[in-house]
């Protein structure tokens, strides 16, 4: 709901009622609001939040809860009361040589955590799917883009055996040429696809293949990485040309094939 | 032992120190000249590398052992003939000093021959010239921005107390004045150091805007000579004219000051906008007339001084001045009462840091308004600029000034609640606080939320794209208005409680009137809500439109519960004494805090409003082409920002140092009699 | 004993702690040096093609198209109109104009057309500060010509302006 992770942001919640319900003391509410604010920027999200920003919206967490803190007389020195008994009373003195422990502990493993961090390139803003041309010649055969369909779609209904053996071709390309990388189930994830960055095409996802009218498809297996526009940049898509090892009728066949095999219909003429 | 009989000593120690530091400056001035002066000027005398490969080449050649000669016989004759010289008397007779004498007689020759040019651009070893130009004209207008603000000020307290007839009004003014002197000079000295910096380093530039300018700058001198005048007899003339008399040179003074600034900013904003504005075509829609031609000639001195950007700088500049200067006054006043001893000086300048941060909070409400009408008034003179600003190059820039806008805000409510502490039974209000603080904290948060933000290959695989889907929609102009209009709404709030703490209104429709002043505010939030979330429903050329509502809103709601207020207070019962002097040290760092930040402020939008302009001298017209011209990171520019701040602050040690000597005791000679005594008390203070 | 740290160095550390931390801020955002545009040269030569690449360093450069105000490919609340496809919908904007007699009128005229929904504040980009020249105009029509349709432009064509 509204992209959050709900059963995180209940719990945390649900702690904040245990607190007010067991009035709980200032010191311990900081803690709890310091605390459940980092998990909630961390995990509270379905799509998590760049770090980047986590930490902006942290610092000014850690400010307003210290401006609270120290805002009154009063209220300062109730915050700071058991953090002076804690030291200066006997009875504390195990769990302040606890604390005294975690502490660095706590700031050793941060240092660790930064460290063992895997290196990660910055990231640039990429389009997915960018803009296809106006017309598209393959093997000296023009198509207008905007109004070509697969040619044996239609065989679907006006002959059925026909279309299937259109499929069974494709089908053969498929496994032939495409699972390497798009998978024997078609997520995307072919025994190639793990060393491949941006990773091949899911066509089970209904954003992908459902989104696209069946001449974007055909334009992408025809032209490949390689025939990729500069809109699109960077863009190092690994997938070759087919074009130059497939005739049209196979490349328009495995189109169909993927269609067929995931259930999905091409997006019609004209439908947004 | 008093510490008193022992400030003798410490101030002996502290002229030493001034000697000490005043020698080493000279012998550094000195030093640098003369660094200057090899380096730059005197290039011609030195041996040029290939002159110098030459004589070494000379001198190898006439010492060369002949053909058929043995080592040792060439190594003889060598050292006859050079014996033989140096007995004549005739040193010049050494091959190395006739290459030597060579050399020189060519490179004079040379230099004679050389024909004068103007320079286009002079160059500044290791800093650049644009970071000598840039740090100069930034300290230049911190001092003038405080020199300008504090008379402003000074003079409305001095008219209060007058009206008022409180003597303690007075005594402030003359307080905040006695700043005046000292930052006066330092003004001086940077404008005049920023103008030979101008005409040293960028000499055909500065040739240029004289040529646009040069009647506007004899009034400008005359007008400095009466900002003097003004200034010292309003200083000087403390107590020894009549209230009326004192009044109206303050008034003065004022006048005097915002001319100066307004001839200034002309010169300023024509490099940004050579134009005026006006409805030439008679489409409704004001137009840019260029005030100079396409080369650059001047066409109408009118329209260059009065252009498209100067009258929105002129109104931002007096309330970041006004803003600027009360921050400045209150770190002096915290300055102080840091170091005060009795309670009586803590309560004074207890009392003087409140006013002084008083000052700056009323000052900076309506200053992001300001702010949105220059930077409106900048799209309608050139849509590039405007963009350029907000979403290209310098978008980031505005990250930053989040992160220092919602610091002052969160600053300026800590000092206030931390000021309820002043009241005796104040705990009233203290409940408030929380909701305050987390108003103030989501707003800041929503202000610093990047459009874009900085994210790895991982992360933005995760999200789709280079927006997050929720945050994204934090991102943009619709939330950060609604955020700022809420900040302001939450400091007035804050301002609100602390004035109603320990205080009782004894009005007769007391409920009734504070029922309306809720109703005008919650009314007000919930406009400016509304409009905010309307925003993201609508296309871009109606949301634009939604900002001037949210302000407005807000800009009522303010005047309206203001003037429920006053009466609403007045003669209110007091449930406790105010204890002026009863903060906590800490409140006086936020000050300090507070004024820092201020100053930093300043120094970042200085550097995007003129940074602005890329690589133009004079926006469209007159094109940068010094190796200067590139606009420099982010990264860079705040360092150069920081810098200056630390200058300035440095120097502002200096005239707080300076300002707080009058009130110290006279010197007197030390009692001879118990000399040891007075070691000791040397070391003790 | 009281430990205390003196006032003087105290505020030498708030002063310098509160610059350094600004001065961190400025640190970690993205950093970028704006260079001056280079001259794009433009050679009699050109082809179309040739012309559509030049085009598109032009716009994000010199020309400042994709500098803050349009995008390519993007939806949701936006500044000013999406190019995405601008090239094929060019010749539908205006009755009566071309889709090239279109676009050469939106960059010399921007304030003839609006595109409904968005508020005029685009400058002719032939005049100062942006200052294209005409064959440097006809380089960006190439290119948004290219932008979902062919590029027909060549440096001959006359653009009426």
């Amino acid at each position: 709901m509204w992209g959050l992770n709900l059963p995180i942001v209940l719990a945390l919640a649900a702690i904040g009622g245990v607190l007010a319900w067991r009035r709980a003391h200032t010191l311990v509410w900081l803690l709890y609001t310091g605390g459940a604010l980092w998990a909630f920027f961390r995990f509270g999200f379905a799509v998590p939040i760049p770090q980047s920003v986590v930490t902006i919206y942290l610092g000014i967490t850690v400010l307003a809860l210290v401006s609270y803190a120290s805002s009154s007389r009063e209220r300062l020195a109730e915050t700071v009361q058991p953090i002076q008994r804690l030291i200066l009373e006997p009875r504390y003195r195990l769990a302040l040589a606890g604390l005294l422990v975690a502490l660095p502990g706590l700031a050793a493993y941060n240092a660790y955590a930064d460290l063992t961090m895997p290196l990660e390139a910055p990231g640039f803003g990429r389009e997915i799917h960018p803009p296809p041309p106006t017309e598209l010649t393959v093997h000296d055969e023009t198509i207008d883009m905007a109004t070509a369909e697969n040619p044996y779609l239609h065989y679907k209904h006006d002959d059925p055996e026909l279309y299937g053996k259109h499929v069974e071709n494709g089908r053969r390309v498929y496994y032939e040429n495409c699972f390497w990388c798009h998978g024997d189930g078609m997520g995307g994830d072919g025994m190639f696809a793990h060393g491949l960055n941006p990773v091949p095409s899911n066509f089970n996802d209904v954003g992908t293949l459902p989104a696209l009218q069946s001449s974007f498809v055909h334009w992408r297996i025809a032209k490949g990485g390689p025939g990729m526009p500069a809109g699109g940049t960077p863009w190092d898509s690994a997938m070759p040309a087919w074009e130059k090892f497939l005739t049209t009728e196979e490349m328009w066949d495995v189109n169909l094939f993927i269609y067929d095999f995931n259930g999905y219909e091409p997006r019609a003429l004209g439908q947004h | 032992m008093t510490p008193q009989s022992g400030k003798p000593v410490s101030r002996n120690k502290i002229l030493f120190g001034i000697g000490v530091l005043a020698f080493v400056s000279v012998i550094v001035t000195v030093r640098l000249g003369g660094f200057l002066v090899d380096n730059e000027y005197r290039q011609p005398d030195q041996l040029s590398a290939p002159l110098q490969t030459e004589a070494t080449a000379g001198i190898v050649d006439a010492l060369e052992v002949e053909e058929g000669e043995d080592a040792a016989t060439a190594a003889r004759r060598i050292e006859q003939a050079l014996e033989f010289a140096d007995d004549q008397g005739i040193p010049e007779a050494t091959p190395r000093l006739r290459g030597i004498a060579d050399e020189q007689a060519t490179d004079e020759a040379e230099a004679r021959a050389r024909p004068y040019e103007e320079a286009e651009y002079r160059a500044v070893p290791f800093v650049g010239s644009r970071v000598t130009v840039w740090v100069l004209a930034q300290l230049h207008l911190l001092f003038a921005a405080f020199v300008l603000a504090v008379p402003l000020f000074a003079f409305i307290i001095e008219f209060v107390g007058y009206v008022k007839k409180e003597e303690r009004y007075n005594k402030l003014a003359y307080e905040f004045t006695k700043l005046l002197s000292v930052s006066f000079s330092m003004t001086a000295t940077f404008g005049a150091f920023l103008t030979f910096g101008l005409i040293i380093l960028y000499p055909k530039f500065t040739n240029y805007l004289m040529h646009i300018f040069s009647p506007t700058f004899l009034p400008y001198v005359l007008l400095f000579f009466l900002e003097a005048l003004f200034l010292y007899s309003y200083y000087y003339g403390w107590g020894k004219f009549g209230p009326k008399m004192h009044l109206f040179l303050g008034f003065m003074l004022n006048i005097v000051g915002t001319a100066i600034m307004f001839i200034a900013n002309a010169w300023l904003t024509f490099m940004m906008s050579p134009g005026k504005r006006d409805d030439v075509d008679g489409d409704g829609v004001p137009d840019f007339v260029s005030a100079v031609s396409e080369s650059g000639a001047l066409l109408s001195l009118r329209d260059a001084f009065f252009n498209f950007t100067w009258m929105p700088i002129n109104i931002h500049r007096i309330i970041a001045n006004v803003a600027f200067g009360g921050s400045i006054a209150a770190a002096y006043a915290a300055f102080r009462y840091l170091q005060a001893k009795t309670d009586e000086e803590k309560a004074h300048f207890d009392w003087m840091g409140y006013v002084g941060n008083f000052v700056a909070i009323i000052a900076f409400l309506p200053l992001p308004f300001a702010g949105y009408y220059l930077a409106a008034e900048i799209y309608a003179f050139s849509q590039t600029l405007g963009i350029q600003m907000m979403g290209g190059t310098f978008s980031w820039l505005f990250v930053i000034q989040a992160a220092l806008i919602g610091n002052l805000f969160l600053g300026a409510n800590y000092y206030l609640w931390l000021g309820m502490g002043r009241m005796e039974g104040g705990v009233h209000f203290q409940k408030f606080i929380k909701w305050l603080l987390i108003a103030i904290a989501l707003c800041f948060a929503v202000w610093a939320t990047p459009r874009y933000a900085i994210s790895s290959v991982s992360e933005i695989a995760a999200m789709g794209g280079s927006s997050h889907p929720q945050l994204s929609y934090l991102g943009q102009m619709s939330a950060k208005n609604t955020a700022v209009n809420i900040l302001i709404l939450s400091t007035y709030m804050s301002f609100l409680l602390y004035r109603r703490t320990g205080r009782q209104s004894v009005h007769p429709h007391r409920d009734l009137l504070t029922r309306a002043q809720a109703i005008v505010f919650s009314s007000a939030a919930a406009l400016v809500i509304f409009y905010g979330v309307y925003g993201y429903f609508v296309d871009s050329a109606t949301r634009i439109r939604f900002a001037i509502p949210q302000v407005y809103s807000v800009l009522a709601a303010l005047v309206v519960i203001t003037v429920i207020d006053l009466p609403l207070y007045r003669n209110a019962a007091q449930s406790g004494e105010t204890k002026w002097g009863r903060m906590p040290a800490v409140s006086q760092y936020a000050l300090i805090f507070i004024a820092l930040s201020f100053t930093w402020l300043m120094g970042l939008m200085g550097y995007v409003r003129s940074g602005l302009r890329q690589e133009w001298h004079v926006y469209g017209v007159i094109l940068d082409t010094s190796p200067d011209a590139y606009t420099p990171t982010l990264g860079f520019a705040t360092q150069v920002v920081s810098v200056t701040v630390l200058i300035f602050f440095g120097l502002l040690g200096v005239v707080f140092w300076l300002s707080s000597l009058g009130g110290k005791k006279d010197w007197e000679p030390k009692p001879v009699a118990d000399g040891r005594d007075q070691l000791e008390g040397g070391q003790a203070a | 004993m009281k430990l205390s740290v003196p006032m003087p160095l105290r505020l030498v550390l708030l002063v310098l702690g509160t610059t350094a931390f600004y001065m961190y801020l400025g640190q970690i955002v993205p950093q970028k040096e704006a260079h001056p545009p280079p001259p794009v040269l433009i050679s009699a030569e050109m082809t179309t093609e040739d012309l559509v690449a030049v085009g598109a360093e032009l716009a994000s450069g010199k020309g400042q198209c994709l500098v803050g105000c349009h995008t390519v490919g993007q939806s949701g609340p936006l500044r000013y109109p999406d190019l995405d496809g601008i090239g094929a919908r060019a010749a539908t904007r205006i009755e009566g104009l071309s889709g090239l007699e279109y676009l050469a009128q939106s960059l010399y005229e921007p304030a003839a057309f609006i595109v409904p929904g968005f508020a005029d504040g685009m400058q002719p980009i032939d005049q100062p500060p942006i200052s294209l020249s005409e064959d440097e105009m006809k380089a960006v029509i190439a290119w948004l010509q290219s932008l979902g349709g062919t590029p027909t432009v060549t440096l001959d064509t006359d653009l009426g302006y």
